[in-house]
């Protein structure tokens, strides 16, 4: 018997219409994340082998668009305010998805946005000159709210060690820190993007523009995990963390979020999210810049490119699930139409898994690792079921191109 | 003064004529040999194909769409893209075009450029430089602008002229697709170190990018989208052919009929009636 890490799905099985494998992660509350995954699930895939991303993606297809905009208008004319004051809060980074949705709601729709940034752990310099022209080209408010980088260099180290997952604290705190700024200035209505189910939660997600509060709001402090640890792990191990500095990468409480009328939307319910759009509009509006040169684990250059620990995340989805940034990228294209199965699969065999050496020293010396620490970490984490270990180093047991070791 | 041409540049992906910003982010427009064909009605001087996945496959199925545009059009046509050695070089003069481009190839192998000369002559090949402005310096890059190489434009295109090359083709990543206007400091740069004509390439946006860019040095200008946002604009009268129900290519823009605010509202024809005004000679 092979084993299996993470309650991953013992059977690697590809969608035959993208490039996924049963393999992908879904959303989990990220604050909830533990090392085991116990309670994890996977991209469902039918008895056809078709994901449930490539079904959303059918279904997209046939939604009435029009009618959409006009539910759209309805809750923004329900919400806007005309005191001057702000009646809807955008977090976001300045990349393109967040330059679209704030932009589009202020100047299309006569909304009055706010916008808020949990900064990136290490700058690309392309990446801040976006958020910048997004602030100051694109005319918007913003709240910026910088971490203290003591704690952000230990948690993300933390979360390396004992998840093999850089982005971590990233993901947390852009996540989290929306609903609390709405609370301090009063805002009902919070604007994400797309709906993570487009890219492979389950589909009966997608039906609803509201994200699912568990995702935003916790009950007790005994349920929370930073880092794979327990909160009260994390303040007796290391005495210079306060409770005030772990507070900052939580969710609302929900005792706060119970007093108020907090409705946290996708905007991609009301309005069709095509990537490739998102970037043209913020190139057109806000002189967004493309990342000057290919990302590495992938082919384009334009999709988060603002923080240089992305590329390292991507990579160790690689090394936890056997799917690189490549996959996820082409997967997407492929649903959009913008590229088919078999030059996504070239693309995947070309790109998928690269190592990202532009910024890895520049990421260990951050977090204070050696490589060859973070090399055999990562051998650590390869799940049996998915690498083999060869004379010439760790080889996928299967992969949509099925030249796997055990294909 | 030599005459100044107006080429028109179309990036074609599988069956689409497409256009990025940025060399990214590749819109399908529709059939390109029908926006070939609605240039050539207008008056251009010259076509330029570059299929713009040829090196990301390492394929290349352009040809057939030239042997298309050739029984219908009659100016000099430019195939680049993917073209690895002098047998490629050779099919793409086979199907039908007058001149090759070459980059990454070149890059790889500069020696081609000489051999890819002396048996086909210089006059029919192109040297493409994609740049990213780097501080004050400019890099060369391949594969339409994903790959980095490290090589120095200036110095590069000294070298490609050396070689033999007839032409350089030069574009600026940072401005393509953006409708800012060409770049004109690095046109400058270049046509101040070499003698061969320089088609500037990337920004052009409004009429008065044009006669900048040829007083900064350029000899030919390559236009993508803004000749084809304004193409769209007739869609009927201009016998576009759409393509949008093809199974490949982001055609929502023009399922959307969205606008692209970023372009002047200008014909291949009343450019160059612009460009009369200020006595440049043209075709």
């Amino acid at each position: 018997m092979i084993k299996v890490f993470y309650n991953l799905p013992k059977k690697v099985i590809f969608c035959k219409l993208c490039v996924m494998s049963n393999q992908r992660p879904s959303s989990i509350p990220e604050f909830k994340h533990t090392k085991n995954r116990k309670n994890a699930k996977y991209l469902h895939l039918d008895e056809n082998n078709v994901c449930d991303a490539c079904k959303q993606a059918k279904i997209k297809e046939k939604i009435d668009w029009k009618k959409r905009e006009e539910e759209l208008i309805r809750l923004l004319d329900k919400y806007r305010s005309s005191d001057g004051s702000y009646d809807c809060l955008v977090p976001g980074s300045g990349g393109k998805d967040s330059i679209f949705q704030s932009h589009i709601l202020k100047y299309k729709y006569r909304m009055n946005p706010l916008t808020c940034t949990w900064p990136p752990i290490i700058y690309t310099d392309y990446g801040y000159e976006n958020f910048k022209n997004w602030i100051e080209l694109g005319g918007f408010d913003n709240i910026t709210y910088k971490q203290n980088g003591k704690v952000m260099k230990l948690l993300t180290k933390l979360a390396i060690k004992n998840l093999l997952h850089p982005f971590q604290t990233f993901i947390l705190g852009q996540k989290n820190l929306a609903p609390k700024i709405a609370n301090k200035f009063n805002i009902n209505l919070i604007f994400y993007g797309e709906n993570e189910a487009e890219y492979g939660n389950p589909i009966a997600d997608n039906l609803k523009s509201i994200r699912d509060k568990s995702f935003y709001v916790y009950k007790s402090l005994d349920e929370i995990y930073i880092s794979g640890l327990k909160v009260q792990e994390i303040l007796e191990k290391y005495p210079f963390v306060k409770k005030s500095d772990i507070l900052t990468y939580l969710p609302l409480q929900e005792e706060e979020y119970e007093l108020k009328d907090l409705q946290v939307h996708y905007l991609g319910y009301y309005l069709k999210w095509i990537p490739q759009e998102t970037y043209y509009y913020a190139a057109e509006n806000c002189d967004f810049k493309a990342r000057p040169y290919r990302t590495q684990g992938t082919y384009n250059k334009y999709s988060s490119i603002d923080d240089k620990i992305d590329d390292l995340h991507f990579y160790t989805q690689y090394i936890k699930y056997g799917l690189g940034r490549c996959s996820y990228d082409s997967s997407q294209e492929v649903r959009n139409k913008h590229l088919n199965r078999v030059e996504a699969k070239a693309l995947v065999k070309k790109f998928d898994g690269e190592f990202p050496d532009k910024y890895i020293n520049e990421v260990l010396d951050f977090i204070d690792m050696k490589k060859e620490e973070f090399y055999n970490l990562c051998n650590k984490f390869r799940s049996p079921h998915l690498w083999k270990k060869t004379g010439k180093g760790y080889k996928l047991r299967h992969t949509v191109n099925q030249d796997g070791t055990d294909d | 003064m030599k005459h100044i041409r107006l080429i028109a540049r179309l990036d074609v992906k599988g069956p689409n004529l497409v256009k990025g910003v940025r060399l990214d982010g590749l819109r399908a427009l529709g059939s390109p040999d029908s926006f070939a064909e609605f240039y050539y009605k207008n008056n251009i001087d010259e076509i330029f194909y570059q299929d713009v996945v040829a090196s990301l496959y390492d394929r290349n199925n352009i040809f057939d769409i030239v042997r298309k545009t050739t029984k219908k059009i009659f100016v000099p046509i430019t195939i680049s893209g993917g073209l690895r050695n002098l047998t490629d070089i050779n099919k793409a003069l086979e199907s039908g075009a007058d001149k090759i481009a070459l980059n990454t190839a070149a890059i790889k192998n500069p020696e081609l450029i000489n051999q890819a000369a002396s048996k086909f002559g210089s006059s029919t090949i192109i040297i493409s430089i994609e740049c990213i402005k780097h501080g004050e310096k400019y890099l060369a890059y391949t594969d339409n602008g994903r790959e980095f190489t490290g090589k120095e434009v200036i110095n590069w295109a000294k070298e490609v002229q050396s070689r033999g090359a007839g032409e350089i083709l030069i574009t600026s990543i940072d401005n393509d697709g953006t409708g800012n206007g060409f770049d004109n400091v690095l046109i400058k740069k270049i046509s101040n170190i070499i003698s061969i004509p320089i088609i500037a390439h990337g920004g052009a946006g409004k009429k008065e990018h044009f006669i900048q860019a040829i007083n900064f040095g350029a000899n030919a200008l390559a236009v993508a989208s803004m000749f084809h946002y304004n193409a769209l604009l007739n869609k009927k009268k201009n016998n576009l052919v759409l393509n949008k129900n093809n199974l490949e290519g982001n055609y929502d823009y023009i399922k959307k009929k969205l606008s692209y605010k970023n372009f002047g509202k200008e014909s291949i024809l009343s450019i160059k009636k612009y460009l009369r005004n200020y006595k440049i000679k043209m075709r």
